[in-house]
Order: structure tokens, then C-alpha cells, then sequence
């Protein structure tokens, strides 16, 4: 038989021994170091993207002070040891989410900065194309997977009738299109294999390949030609999809000699075993694959959902919580719900801090993975219990190699529009992007001077 | 323009004489009153909503957002029929006009008259051009399809599909709907490993590779020859259609081109075997276009494909492509004899797995170990408690397919199904196992329909206690298709916590939050159906009493009828079955067109309800209804020439 067996990592044996392993994961600190024989030939800038939904206990987000001298809140403590690595944006709002209903269309509008078609699914427009997917163009082309989707919940059953919205648009932020919200990996062996797979292909099935795919792209085209023109499309779609594929095979095998090579090599005994049961776990393995995927610069741009829009996630097994994440985020401002709230806000801050601290131990060159990212955390509403999206809590990390000015909290005009804050992301991310949906230029004091 | 097809039914001998009487003797007797009166004219309708409706309802502020000023004619109103739908509800059920001094009242003739002129009004318009079909189907499988195609393509026995990405919901709430089958550039690079994990386990497995190694080459035939047979059975059954000799000989030179490649022959067949499972023809549903303005039938092979993924979720058996071939499924009668085939002996596996799709999603029981999951708090809640919790629906809804009861049974039933867990759940006795079995409940009241079921009761409250508010409003959006609109903005939320420090009951709490009227406009009709089913906690387990305090399961509709737990409230839901069974003719025509409804379905949905209203509401006559139906069996073109190719 051709296709040899080691390429089936994926083996059935494997696949039944379930998700019950523990699941300690040293694997990123024991990785091989950085490939000596392969230097960047570039800095490699990051972008992810970190989105928590039900907003956040307002009057325990806020750092007191501005600029350089400020001092992290409750909320963000666990953010200090990266103090000087941070910008707090305060006082930016999402205006084209001030509509329709409290967290479908704060969820997709979220980086877009557009406003959703009420939709159950036909016509379902989020009238945007997302700033991750706006910086994935830029340096499309450069790594093998032009951006990665990543999330904990599946996308969230059935319409909601009561609003007239279809869940799809709560369970997505990142729009490749304004008709195509991206698919989401949400099993972290799954991420992990596909990561595997982009950094060692199989370089000798290569040309097999290319007739296999060739074929396919063939057949898309023919069926495209009987359909109607609305439904080419859809078949577009796909074969766009087919043509990514292609792309991959082409830049791992160039025929120049300079096929595409992992910044650093995948240890494949690292595979986690699957969905942990335990939410915390199953957040934390997620983003070490965030991790992984910059570090290995299998990617530039990822995006990461903690839960989907209206999340009920059971926070039980935080001390002091009892009950889930939406019901809590309703806290009638009453104390007692409050706190718990709070707590569940600052959970979420402990594992963005988890992310950032991986990220500074990887090195590349004199300087580490961090220090070359940009890692937004935010959610799309402020208040949960008002559905705002005022004043919206946002932090980014990493100095995006030097183009930004971290260790700031910036304090802005009320109601200043968060696609400032995207549009200057997108300027230090290398885009030539000047404006943004509604926004009016990058927010002053974010970007050093070039 | 093709005109309506009077829809042939079937003649079921079981039934009769004695089903027209039965059904007549079941019809409740305010319809009965409401038949003996003479409805509106349309002027007499448009003058009835200028006279109760618009005063409220018009510029500069118009209650609730809805102006019904431009009203003054009968065309505008069939332009809005989907929304004169909703408010006829209203006025029906004596929520509008509101109860209130100031506001005129109809008497109840008037308001009778009214409901019948308007839902007769709202029929003939929906169906004045005669039934219309949509567009051709084009849609790609969901994941669930996806492996079960795959199974039926190489007899392999595990989740071909279990590494594609998840699919969301659309239209009528089902993950099968086209507009929400999306790709993702992530799609392809799945299916192709996918393709090739299970075409690589299929050709090392002997009993899956019978399947598709139709052939072997030998010295009387040449590997040409027999990579050629192999291939147009694979490429037929992939497709699922009659494939011409140009598409196999191009599949043929991609076999062609891996051996001159070097591969050896069954390299090259894998290869080429996994090309044809990413093809998007695999991949996608996709009906032959239709030209503009034109109504056609859907073609055999179509239909047989619209009927496998609506009753299996998977591709058509040989039978099925056998009466394609010979174009009998074109004939109503030949197709109603397909569907009870296909819920029948032999596809338990396959009806099993419908009704689950079709169940979980439509009662949002699916939810049930994902969005919602009961707090720690709640005790006796394990994995194992789940998975009893979840079958019983899909094995009740199974029995009733299999057994051609009647759909009336979901409202109430003397029976249900249970494993050994939910049988300790339910404190009923007797001997059971793992696999759920049927089990009558005559002697225990509380159970018995949807509403007695665990699941059902769970993903209707909060994670730490119930909620009236949740439960009514599933059983208004859920069963009778009436979701309530959401709260207006700025209304601060219901606060439905125990508090400490007064004493009042939840119920106090509510009746509180109802003296508001703009809450009472919904709340009227939501909380008291929810407090119907407060004896079930949590988890649906029946309970006399909560912290002390006796439970109080009455409830008094806006109409003014009034029931008292549970049993009463079924009988309530009785009363407006047609209403529920309205709603389960709509979920299912939905998720067998894989669509969401348009005004166009809006008759046939309501002639195959007139169908089951004659047929004592047979399980068999609406799956009969549905793929006899003018949108099952017909597709038409675009309205515009530029929307054609």
C-alpha cells in the first residue's frame, strides 16, 4: 500500500483512548529549540484575539491612574507581571452593536465593527469583513494556514426565535467575507493534528496530490457551470477552499528550494488525547495551541472564543461561584452577584495571562514571541446586565515588535469608536489600512513614532 | 405557472368512516360556536382593525413598536401576511385589543368573526398562485450527513466525519438548513484527511472493501478495466446519480495519471476513490437549475435523495435508485409507499437517527450536557442520567414514525420511554436496561407527552432552579409556534431569585412584575403555562413542595381558562392541538426541504394539517404529507433572468 502508515497518526487505537489522559502539559517547554539553520527572514508579527462573552463587573475593570502611572484593577491583577507589556484602552465603544439585541449582535459585530442582518439564516449578512481577517490578507501567502479559528463551545443549537436571530451569528466573531463567518476548530487534538500536519507534510505525496486536488477543482468548476447564479457561490466558496489547499502543497514543496519550514519542529507525542472534560482545562489546552500555532509560525493570526454569545458556562468550580456565566452576568447589582461575577471576569484575565506568559518564554532572536504579538482580550458588551457597549473592556498585549507603546492606559473620549483601536492595530500589524467601518483614525499614543 | 396539485391521498384502510366521525366528535366546541357565525367581508375586517387596532397602534408612538396605520386595504395586509399571522394570535387569544378601560373591546362574536375572516383571508392569499415551490436544493451536507454518506459509500463502521467542523442552525432551527451551511477554507483540507483516513481503512478492512471493489483485475481483466467498473459504481453511488461517460473518463485519467506516476494499482484507486469524496458533487446536494419563471418537477434521482437525507440523513438505497431509474417515484402514491418502507422494519438504525436530529433540535434537548448543564447544586445529575434524559424523546418520537401513531400523543400519551436510570429517576418500577424501552404509564399521571419529559423540563430552566418564565415560554415557542417577543429595551430584568430577605414566593414576585403592563402584554401569557409544570424540578422530577411551601401549579390564561397542574394544562394544549400540530408540520416541512419556510409554504403547510385533521392525526400522513407536498416534489427558477447562470 502507497501511502505510508506513519502518516496515519490518527489511528484508530489512538483515537479510542478517549479523553480520560491526564494532561499535563510540559510539551511546550520541551520542545526542540529554534532551528538554528533557519533564521526569520523577517519579523513574524502576531495578532490574536481573545473574546470573553457577558461583559464585565464595570466598577472592577478600570485601572486607576493614566498613562504610564497606573495601577491594574481587581480584575486585571493577574495582568501585572506583564504590566509594562500592556495598553489599556478605556472609554471605546462598539456604536454599530447599540442595536438589535443584547449579545448576538455584539458577538459577530465584535470585530467587524458592523451592524448583523436579522437573520435566521437566510440573508444572514454581518455587513463586515473582521480585523483579523483584514490583517490574515496581509501576510497571506507567508505561513500555511492564513489564520486559525479557535473556540470552546460547538456552535450553539437551533434559531432564536425570540429575537429572530440565528445562534451562528453568537457563536462567530472572525468574517472572512460578511456571508462567511469562519468554521471553528474546538478540539484541541484536532488543532493540534492540523498543526502537525502543516509543519511536516508529507513532501513525496506532493505531485499525487496536485492531480487529486486538480481533479476536485475541475469537478467545482463543472458543477459550478449547471447551477443557478445564486448558488455558484456556495460552490465558490468551496472551491476557494480547494485552492488554499492546493497553495499549502505548493508552498511545501516549492521546486526553488525554499519550501516553507516550521519556525520550530512539533513534538507529535504531545497530542492532547481530546475534549477535557473540565472547562478550565479545556480553555487552557486551547490556547497553548494559540501558542504553538504562533510559535511554530504556522499562522499569524488566530482568534479565540471563551464561550459562545448568552454562554451559561457552570463557573462552580471557582471558589465562591455558583451558577453559570449568563445568569450571574445578570447580577441586578446586587453584591452577592456581583462578586461572583467579578471572580469569573478575572478567571478569564488569569488565563489570558497564562497565554502571555508562554508566549514570553518562546524566543525568536533577542526577543520572545510577546514581544512580536499583539493580543487583544475583550468582550463585546460592558455591563451585562445592561448590554452595553459602552466603554468596552479591552486590553492588548505585546508590542507587536516595537510598534506599539505598551505599559500605557490610555483614557479616551467617551464613546470613542473601537475601530480607532483596530485601525491602529492594523497599522502596527504593517497594513496599509487607514479606515476601518466607522472608525475616524488610530487612537493617539498607541503607535510609536515610526 | 404550474397550477396547485390537489394533494392524492393516500387510502389508509385502517382508517375511515369512523376517523371523519372521530375527528368531527374531537373538533372543541368554540370552534363549533365560531362555525354558526357569518365571518367578515374585508371591509368589514379592515374596519375592525381601524376601529380596535389603530388607535394604539399608529405615529407618532405606536404601542409596542407596531404601527398598523397603512393598513387600509386588503393588499397590504397579504403583503405583510406573515405578520398578520402573528397579530391574528393576539386578537384570538384576547391579548389584543389589551384589557384595559380606556381601550374598546369587541364582543366575542366580533372578535370571531374577525379571527375567522383574517386566517381565511391570510390562507386564500398564500395560496391564490396555488402552492409554490422554492429553488432547487443546492446545500452541502452537514456533518452528520457527511459520515453517514460516508458509511453507505465504504461500509465503514466509525464517524467518517467526527473531525469536520460543526455545523450552526438556520431557518426552522435545524442544522441541515442550506443557509447556514457555510465553508470555511478549513473545510477542503478536512475532508481530504478525512477522505483519505477512511478510503485507507475501507481498502484494509475485507468486509468494507466488498462494498466498493466491485471488480478485481485478473488476466481476463485488465487494471484498466477493472479500476473502470469500480469507478462507475463508486462515482454513481457518490454522486447519487446516473453519471455520464465523460465524468467517469475523467475520473478515469486521474487513475490513469497516479499509475503513470508510479503508484501501484490500488494506490492509484485510493487516490483517485478519495478525489471523488471531496468532490463538491459528493459533497453538496445540488438540483439541477431551473429556468426563470418556470416551475419543474424535482427529477428521480433528486427526489430520491430529497427523500434518504430527509427520513435517514443519508444517501438513497438501491431501491430507492432503482425506482428513480425506472421513474416511479414521481407517483404520489409510489412515494407515500416509500415513506412507510422507510420508517419500517429493517431501518430502525436509520429512523433512530432522524428522530434524533429531527427531536433534539426541535425541542432544544440537544442542549442538554452542552449549553445546559444543572449546577452542582442540582443532585443526582451524572452522565448516565443524561443519556436517559435525551433518548426518551427520540425513541418516543421513533415509536411513533415506526408505529404510525397518533402525533396527538405528543401533547399526551399513556406510554413513554425509559432506561433503568430514568426508570429510578421517575420512581417507576419494573425491570429495565441500559436501552431505553417502552413502558405504559396509565397509572402515573405526571408523565406522559413531551411536557412530562425530564429533558424537556431541564433545557427549559435555569441551571439552579426552574423557571416559570423559560418553561412558558418554551411551550409557546416550542410547541405551539408562538415565541414570544423579546423584552422591550430598558425593561430591567425579572428578578426571579429567592430573596433572603422578604418572603415572598416567586409566584407573589411574578404577579408583581405583571401589574406593569408592558409586561403583562407577554408575561400574561408566558408565566402562567410555566407554572403549570412547576411540580416537575430541575430535572423533571415530580415534587409536591418546595422548601416547605406547597407548589402552586395554577394558572389563568388572557382568555380566561384556567387549569391546575400539569394534566390540565395538557388538556389546555389539547384544546388548541391544531395549533401544535400547525407547528410540527411547519418544524418538519422545514427540515425536510432543508430550508427555512417562506409565505409560499405557508398553504402547503396548512393543507397537509387539513390532511391530518382527516387522518386522526396519523405519524405516517404527515411524513406522506410532507414529501407529496408541491415544495417536496417541484423546484422553481428565479423571479429574474440574471439570477439564471
Amino acid at each position: 500500500m502507497h501511502i505510508p502508515s506513519d502518516r496515519f497518526y490518527l489511528s484508530r487505537r489512538r483515537l479510542l483512548q478517549g479523553a480520560g489522559a491526564a494532561l499535563a502539559l510540559p510539551w511546550l517547554e520541551a520542545m526542540a529549540p529554534l532551528r538554528a539553520s533557519s533564521p526569520q527572514p523577517e519579523k513574524a508579527i502576531r495578532m490574536g484575539v481573545l473574546f470573553m462573552p457577558n461583559g464585565v463587573r464595570q466598577d472592577q475593570w478600570t485601572p486607576e491612574g493614566e498613562g504610564r502611572d497606573f495601577a491594574l484593577s481587581n480584575t486585571l491583577s493577574p495582568l501585572e507581571p506583564f504590566k509594562d507589556q500592556l495598553l489599556i484602552p478605556t472609554n471605546l465603544w462598539n456604536q454599530a452593536s447599540n442595536v438589535g439585541d443584547g449579545h448576538y449582535v455584539k458577538t459577530s459585530g465584535f470585530l467587524t465593527c458592523q451592524t448583523i442582518s436579522k437573520s435566521l439564516g437566510f440573508d444572514l449578512n454581518s455587513n463586515g469583513i473582521s480585523m483579523d481577517q483584514l490583517a490574515a490578507n496581509h501576510v497571506s501567502g507567508r505561513t500555511p494556514l492564513s489564520s486559525m479559528e479557535l473556540a470552546i463551545s460547538p456552535v450553539s443549537v437551533g434559531v432564536d426565535t425570540n429575537v429572530g436571530y440565528t445562534r451562528v451569528y453568537g457563536s462567530h466573531i472572525a468574517w472572512s467575507r460578511p456571508t462567511r463567518p469562519l468554521a471553528r476548530e474546538i478540539n484541541p487534538r484536532l488543532a493540534f493534528e492540523r498543526l502537525l500536519r502543516v509543519t511536516s507534510p508529507q513532501t513525496d505525496q506532493a505531485s499525487s496530490d496536485r492531480l487529486l486536488l486538480d481533479r476536485v477543482l475541475e469537478d467545482a468548476r463543472d458543477l459550478k457551470q449547471r447551477l443557478g447564479r445564486e448558488d455558484q457561490s456556495r460552490v465558490d466558496d468551496y472551491l476557494e477552499s480547494v485552492r488554499i489547499l492546493e497553495k499549502r502543497v505548493e508552498m511545501a514543496s516549492r521546486p526553488d528550494g525554499t519550501p516553507w519550514q516550521p519556525a520550530i519542529d512539533m513534538d507529535p507525542s504531545q497530542r492532547p488525547a481530546g475534549i477535557p472534560r473540565e472547562h478550565a482545562e479545556h480553555v487552557s489546552l486551547m490556547l497553548d495551541m494559540m501558542a504553538l500555532a504562533f510559535q511554530t509560525d504556522s499562522t499569524r493570526i488566530c482568534t479565540f472564543m471563551f464561550g459562545n454569545a448568552v454562554s451559561n458556562t457552570n463557573f462552580s468550580f471557582l471558589d465562591g461561584v455558583s451558577g453559570g456565566h449568563h445568569s450571574l452576568s445578570h447580577h441586578e447589582n446586587k453584591e452577592e452577584n456581583l462578586e461572583q461575577y467579578q471572580r469569573i471576569a478575572q478567571w478569564h484575565i488569569a488565563q489570558y495571562a497564562r497565554l502571555l506568559a508562554k508566549l514570553s518564554q518562546m524566543k525568536e532572536g533577542d526577543e520572545s514571541v510577546l514581544d512580536r504579538s499583539m493580543i487583544l482580550f475583550g468582550s463585546g458588551l460592558r455591563d451585562g446586565n445592561s448590554h452595553n457597549p459602552r466603554n468596552l473592556p479591552l486590553v492588548v498585549a505585546g508590542r507587536a515588535g516595537g510598534a506599539l507603546q505598551t505599559g500605557q492606559h490610555l483614557v479616551y473620549e467617551p464613546n470613542t469608536p473601537l475601530s480607532n483601536l483596530y485601525v491602529s492595530l492594523l497599522a502596527a500589524f504593517g497594513t496599509k489600512i487607514e479606515s476601518f467601518a466607522d472608525s475616524t483614525g488610530p487612537l493617539p499614543g498607541i503607535l510609536s513614532e515610526a | 405557472m404550474l397550477r396547485a396539485q390537489a394533494i392524492n391521498p393516500l387510502r389508509p384502510e385502517c382508517l375511515g368512516v369512523w376517523s371523519m366521525l372521530l375527528a368531527w366528535l374531537l373538533i372543541p366546541c368554540f370552534e363549533g360556536f365560531a362555525s354558526a357565525l357569518t365571518p367578515f367581508t374585508g371591509q368589514q375586517g379592515i374596519a375592525f382593525i381601524e376601529g380596535y387596532c389603530v388607535s394604539c397602534h399608529q405615529p407618532p408612538k405606536p404601542k409596542g413598536g407596531l404601527d398598523l396605520s397603512g393598513y387600509t386595504d386588503l393588499e397590504s395586509i397579504a403583503k405583510e401576511a406573515l405578520d398578520w399571522e402573528k397579530h391574528l394570535i393576539r386578537v384570538r387569544d384576547g391579548e389584543m385589543p389589551p384589557d384595559d378601560e380606556e381601550v374598546d373591546q369587541p364582543d366575542a362574536p366580533q372578535r370571531l368573526a374577525f379571527v375567522q375572516w383574517l386566517e381565511g383571508f391570510l390562507r386564500t392569499t398564500a395560496c391564490k398562485d396555488g402552492i409554490q415551490p422554492g429553488p432547487p436544493m443546492l446545500r452541502r451536507l452537514n456533518r452528520s450527513e457527511y459520515s453517514a454518506s460516508v458509511r453507505h459509500l465504504l461500509d465503514v463502521h466509525f464517524d467518517a466525519g467526527e473531525a469536520l467542523p460543526d455545523d450552526g442552525a438556520g431557518g426552522e432551527g435545524f442544522d441541515n438548513a442550506a443557509e447556514t451551511l457555510f465553508i470555511s477554507p478549513i473545510h477542503a483540507e478536512k475532508y481530504l484527511e478525512a477522505a483519505r483516513s477512511a478510503v485507507t481503512y475501507a481498502f484494509a478492512d475485507t468486509r468494507s472493501s466488498k462494498r466498493f471493489l466491485v471488480a478485481e483485475p485478473s488476466d481476463e481483466i485488465s487494471e484498466q478495466e477493472a479500476a473502470s467498473r469500480v469507478l462507475s459504481s463508486f462515482l454513481k453511488a457518490a454522486f447519487r446519480r446516473f453519471i455520464d461517460a465523460e465524468e467517469l473518463a475523467d475520473y478515469m485519467r486521474l487513475f490513469e495519471s497516479e499509475m503513470a506516476a508510479g503508484q501501484d494499482y490500488y494506490s492509484a484507486l485510493q487516490q483517485t476513490l478519495a478525489a471523488v469524496m471531496i468532490s463538491p458533487k459528493f459533497l453538496f446536494i445540488a438540483e439541477t437549475p431551473v429556468s426563470p419563471g418556470q416551475v419543474v418537477s424535482v427529477s428521480d434521482v433528486e427526489l430520491a435523495s430529497r427523500l434518504s437525507y430527509f427520513l435517514w440523513g443519508a444517501p438513497p438505497d438501491e431501491v430507492l435508485m432503482d425506482q428513480a431509474a425506472k421513474g416511479l417515484l414521481q407517483d404520489p402514491e409510489i412515494l407515500g409507499e416509500q415513506v412507510v418502507r422507510m420508517v419500517g422494519d429493517g431501518f430502525e438504525r436509520q429512523v433512530r437517527h432522524f428522530s434524533q436530529q429531527f427531536v433534539e433540535q426541535w425541542l432544544g434537548t440537544r442542549m442538554l450536557g452542552r449549553e445546559f448543564k444543572p449546577d452542582a447544586s442540582i443532585r443526582g445529575y451524572d452522565s448516565e442520567l443524561e443519556g436517559g434524559m435525551k433518548y426518551e424523546p427520540v425513541f418516543f418520537f421513533h415509536e411513533l414514525l415506526a408505529s404510525n401513531r397518533s402525533l396527538l400523543d405528543l401533547i399526551d400519551a399513556d406510554y413513554t420511554y425509559i432506561n433503568r436510570r430514568l426508570s429510578r429517576h421517575y420512581k417507576v418500577d419494573g425491570e429495565f436496561r441500559e436501552q431505553p424501552k417502552r413502558v405504559d404509564i396509565t397509572s402515573d399521571p405526571h408523565r406522559g407527552g413531551l411536557l412530562g419529559m425530564a429533558a424537556v423540563l431541564a433545557v427549559s430552566s435555569h441551571p439552579h432552579r426552574t423557571s416559570p418564565v423559560l418553561r412558558g415560554k418554551w411551550v409557546l415557542e416550542t410547541m405551539l409556534g408562538e415565541p414570544p417577543p423579546p423584552p422591550p429595551p430598558n425593561v430591567p430584568e425579572l428578578d426571579e431569585r429567592p430573596q433572603n430577605a422578604e418572603a415572598v414566593s416567586l409566584r407573589q414576585r411574578l404577579e408583581k412584575h405583571r401589574e406593569d403592563p408592558i409586561c403583562a402584554n407577554c408575561h400574561d401569557r408566558i408565566d402562567p403555562l410555566g407554572f403549570g409544570l412547576e411540580n416537575y424540578d430541575v430535572l423533571g422530577r415530580w415534587r409536591e413542595e418546595q422548601d416547605g411551601h406547597p407548589i402552586d401549579a395554577s394558572g389563568i390564561m388572557p382568555n380566561g381558562s384556567r387549569f391546575n397542574g400539569p394534566e390540565e394544562l395538557k388538556s389546555l394544549l389539547m384544546e388548541r392541538k391544531d395549533q401544535v400540530i400547525r407547528n410540527l408540520v411547519r418544524k418538519m416541512l422545514g427540515y425536510a426541504l432543508g430550508r427555512g419556510l417562506g409565505l409560499e409554504d405557508y398553504c402547503a403547510v396548512e393543507s397537509i394539517l387539513e390532511d391530518l385533521k382527516a387522518n386522526d392525526y396519523s405519524a405516517h400522513r404527515l411524513l406522506i404529507g410532507i414529501v407529496q407536498s408541491v415544495p417536496f416534489r417541484y423546484k422553481m427558477g428565479p423571479a429574474h433572468e440574471e439570477d439564471f447562470q
